[in-house]
């Protein structure tokens, strides 16, 4: 725990005021859950995804999504070698541990759901031949939502592999100020140490995993998901994968919290993220699940 | 997606509306139900297509035609047929207009209405069924319609319907009653009425005891009389055109007088046919609501066909004696030229037999003997002289031939005869201890009158042709009248009699304490529950009261279910008092961090209170589910905070 709250200062010294930002993408990754950060360019989308694997100490490797990108690009892809005669395998870039996906949008739909398979499935086939990836594995995958041609925007079957979405949004002014006087944060990654090993980051996983929901809470849960389907604006209500990736968040909150059991407040903490791209709401459209939060009662 | 989804509550809606109209196809000229659903059929096709609906000045015509054409075949547009008619037909219309939730809901509402539509038409137990069946749909399609999920929602149904049952027995017991039914409404003229007719010829008789229908059920108090002694009257007739009998007379006075004879008591429910109910012979005092007259009938006091049930006591096997006037007995030997042959045989049957039982007794021996066969279906007699045609060619006939011949040779042979038509006989059902006495029981006889005694003798000759016709019942006098399965020539098995018998004793139970539910019963209820001693408003709301706060008991239950707080709630809600009455407003929605937080001004101590209050709620909630004890002593203590308070 001791190295988390390190891990959660050094992140806040590199992207100023987003304090909340850092610890959805912190909890997101405790959660075992791929990040989808979706916002304007030059927020610190990569400096967060790149913040995020240097004080986890993870394997660390960006793709800058074109339309002309080939799955290949991504996965790797086989290679004759004349020495030995035979084929070997070139690990592209989806084998580090983690992958931040730039502009995942605009690359093809056949990029993209190679790309999400690899997410879900957590290993690579290619040619009959499979190759699983590293552990952890986080993708962190940004978009830009004003920017629309020329892009493919994601199918919500495939944004559904995303446990959250969060945006960053401009910094408060206090934060700039110090931002514009401050160092050069390309400067300040290189100063930043790893405070967590991989090993630790999964201890921390199983840890959140096995924090107690009682049935109180999963009724609190139920209830959520009971709103978002009567609710007559959304298109379709939240899925029972939806309900437990929802409540998978909220561990992972509740333990960044520093507490073993998971509160009603967690669940309210991590909905709007965990429930907008699923409910197909755009990131403005967040309003609308914050009043569904004041509506339904806890039971 | 979502469309499809919120199209489903309006098809079950249509559907609903569908179970509603569709029984009205049996009491309303086919072709208006049959449109109302074709048009309830189109609109959900439109629904399904997500179509444009027709316009107002396609409507309006199409409605002026239908109106017209519903006018054209009932003659009216009001009373019990026409008013139906109209309503389901602008029903049909109305499904077009429908575009909002609103307009659902009111097509819901006026489906509701209409349910009960086939009760002014029929009170059958079969009735009441599909009654509870289409209130159950149109329950079902209202939860469909307010967005409730399809899983689980005919349960919902099904729960909802069995909360206000209750209410609706109450409302049913204390609800005064109504001296008439509240549907006496004019009887349309297209609907034949079963039962007996006004006149009698060959064949009347024979064509109603082909139908199986319940006519008439009795319960006699004590031992029920022999098969063979149950003559039930109902009409008489007294004048004869060579072909067909009827009643001219209207039946004037006649003093009676009763010797000997066995009483027994009896209560009979049936529905009247042109006011008159059967009576069994013979009846000394007029039961309540009707009057006795002459010849021994009872009609009664009012109009209408439905149900009536009365008590009457008989003089079983009695003498009845009539004093005849000179002109009366010519009356009753008169007849229309023709039938020589059988006149002859008459004058001779007198000659040999002497007085009038001489006579009588010559006539059934020949009806005994001479080659006569009791048959369903007889030849046609064609001839002008239908009496002589059947006396010595055809020999074969049912009831009605033989009354009709033997009052013939009986006024040909100059004594006063005329013919009684009612029912002979019953089934008793031992599952429901009552005679069932059936359209198949319609039966004629012969009253002859002696002058030696003054008495009108009763005289049978299908009993005489048919012994078993009275001592068994007519189903065991004709073979092809034993009951069979369609296809096999084999006899019914026992267990469908048995079914057959509960389902008689169903409807018997449901005519007695539903369909029988008069004010007279309703009065003797109130009195034995000490509500008062008559049904007057102050007694109405008394039981209703009374009965009201019984039947919401359920509800009461089900609600204290749902809402049944748990010590951890009430404490929960106890500290949210206690903070608004310091200004600090919690909602439902906020968990305990979020309470801590709004009352973040509180002083030092009251807030370290309530955090440590907070904290153990939470652990107790969603930590590790604590022991009532553990509950009970922070319940304590969350009643010992007292803020505000130095």
């Amino acid at each position: 725990m001791q190295s988390l709250s390190l891990a959660y200062r050094q992140l806040n010294t590199l992207i100023l005021g987003k304090p909340r930002a850092i610890r959805l993408a912190l909890a997101c990754l405790i959660a075992r859950g791929h990040l989808l950060i979706e916002d304007l360019p030059g927020v610190g989308k990569t400096t967060l995804a790149h913040g995020l694997a240097a004080v986890l100490g993870l394997h660390y490797q960006r793709v800058q999504f074109t339309s002309d990108l080939l799955p290949a690009d991504i996965l790797g892809v086989n290679i004759y070698q004349r020495e030995t005669g035979s084929f070997r395998f070139h690990q592209g870039p989806v084998f580090s541990q983690l992958l931040l996906a730039d502009e995942i949008n605009r690359a093809s739909p056949k990029v993209q759901s190679a790309l999400l398979e690899a997410m879900e499935e957590r290993q690579v086939s290619i040619d009959g031949e499979s190759h699983p990836l590293p552990t952890p594995f986080f993708v962190i995958a940004t978009q830009n939502p004003s920017e629309q041609l020329g892009t493919f925007p994601l199918p919500e079957s495939q944004l559904d592999r995303f446990l959250m979405r969060i945006s960053l949004g401009y910094p408060p002014p206090e934060a700039e100020r110090a931002l514009l006087l401050g160092q050069d944060r390309r400067t300040l990654l290189a100063d930043i140490s790893a405070g967590l090993t991989a090993a630790d980051l999964l201890l921390l996983q199983n840890k959140a995993a096995a924090l107690t929901v009682t049935p109180d809470l999963a009724d609190y849960v139920l209830a959520l998901l009971q709103a978002t389907r009567q609710e007559r604006s959304y298109l379709t209500g939240l899925s029972p994968r939806a309900g437990l990736a929802l409540l998978a968040a909220a561990r992972a909150w509740a333990l960044l919290e520093g507490r073993d059991h998971v509160l009603p407040e967690d669940v309210k903490a991590v909905f709007p993220h965990v429930a907008g791209h699923r409910l197909g709401l755009s990131g403005d459209a967040l309003g609308s699940l914050n009043k569904l939060l004041d509506h339904v009662a806890i039971p | 997606m979502i469309k499809s989804l919120l199209r489903q509550g309006e098809m079950a809606v249509l559907l609903a509306l569908v179970l509603v109209i569709l029984p009205l196809l049996l009491f309303l000229p086919p072709w208006l139900p049959l449109l109302v659903l074709s048009m309830l059929a189109l609109r959900a096709a439109l629904l399904r297509r997500q179509a444009a609906m027709p316009s107002l000045y396609l409507l309006l015509p199409l409605l002026l035609l239908a109106v017209g054409g519903l006018w054209l075949s009932l003659n009216t547009l009001v009373g019990r047929e026409g008013g139906a008619a109209l309503l389901i037909l602008l029903l049909g219309f109305k499904s077009f207009e429908s575009r909002q939730q609103r307009d659902w809901q009111v097509l819901l509402a006026l489906g509701f209405f209409l349910a009960a539509m086939p009760l002014l038409f029929d009170q059958s137990p079969l009735a009441a069924v599909w009654l509870a069946i289409s209130l159950l749909a149109l329950t079902w399609a209202m939860l469909i319609l307010s967005g409730e999920m399809v899983e689980g929602s005919l349960r919902s149904a099904m729960q909802a319907l069995a909360l206000s049952l209750p209410l609706m027995l109450v409302l049913f017991v204390v609800m005064p009653r109504l001296p008439g039914p509240l549907w006496s409404m004019p009887h349309d003229q297209h609907v034949a009425s079963t039962g007996l007719s006004d006149s009698m010829e060959p064949g009347s008789i024979s064509q109603l005891v082909q139908q199986q229908e319940p006519a008439f059920s009795v319960v006699f108090a004590g031992q029920a009389p022999a098969v063979s002694e149950m003559y039930w009257r109902i009409m008489i007739f007294d004048d004869f055109d060579g072909r067909r009998w009827q009643n001219v007379r209207g039946l004037s006075s006649e003093t009676v007088q009763w010797q000997g004879g066995r009483l027994v008591s009896y209560s009979l429910t049936g529905k009247p046919s042109k006011s008159r109910l059967p009576l069994l012979e013979y009846t000394v005092t007029a039961p309540a609501g009707g009057v006795l007259e002459p010849g021994n009938l009872f009609k009664l006091a009012r109009d209408g066909d439905e149900l009536f049930r009365f008590q009457a006591q008989s003089l079983l096997a009695a003498h009845y004696r009539t004093v005849l006037s000179p002109a009366d007995q010519d009356f009753y030997r008169h007849l229309p030229p023709g039938n020589p042959a059988s006149r002859q045989l008459a004058q001779q049957w007198r000659a040999q037999g002497g007085d009038g039982a001489g006579f009588v007794r010559t006539a059934l021996q020949y009806f005994h003997l001479d080659g006569f066969a009791y048959t369903l279906k007889p030849p046609l007699l064609n001839s002008e002289d239908g009496i002589d045609e059947f006396m010595f060619s055809s020999r074969q006939g049912f009831c009605e031939h033989y009354a009709s011949a033997l009052a013939f040779m009986a006024r040909a042979a100059g004594l006063p005869a005329r013919i009684v038509t009612g029912y002979q006989g019953g089934q008793f059902n031992p599952v429901g201890q009552f005679w069932q006495v059936k359209s198949s029981d319609a039966h004629a006889w012969v009253e002859i009158w002696l002058a030696e005694t003054g008495e009108w003798l009763r005289v049978d000759p299908t009993a005489a042709v048919a012994p078993n016709r009275v001592a068994q019942g007519v189903s065991q006098s004709i073979p092809a009248m034993q009951p069979q399965l369609p296809g096999l020539g084999r006899s019914v098995p026992a267990w469908v009699l048995r079914v057959q018998q509960n389902w008689q004793a169903a409807g018997f139970a449901w005519q007695q304490w539903v369909v029988g539910y008069d004010a007279g019963r309703q009065l003797n209820l109130y009195r034995w529950l000490g509500l008062g001693e008559q049904v007057d408003s102050a007694a109405v709301l008394r039981a209703v009261l009374l009965g009201g706060g019984l039947a919401c008991l359920p509800l009461l239950l089900l609600w204290r279910r749902q809402h049944s707080v748990s010590p951890l709630q009430q404490g929960r809600h106890r500290l949210v008092q206690v903070l608004a009455a310091l200004k600090i407003v919690v909602v439902d929605s906020d968990g305990p961090l979020d309470i801590l937080n709004k009352a973040r001004r509180l002083p030092e101590s009251d807030y370290r209170q309530l955090k440590a209050l907070l904290k153990e709620y939470a652990a107790m909630r969603y930590r590790q589910p604590a022991g009532a004890q553990q509950v009970k002593q922070w319940l304590r203590r969350v009643k010992a905070f007292q803020p505000g308070r130095q």
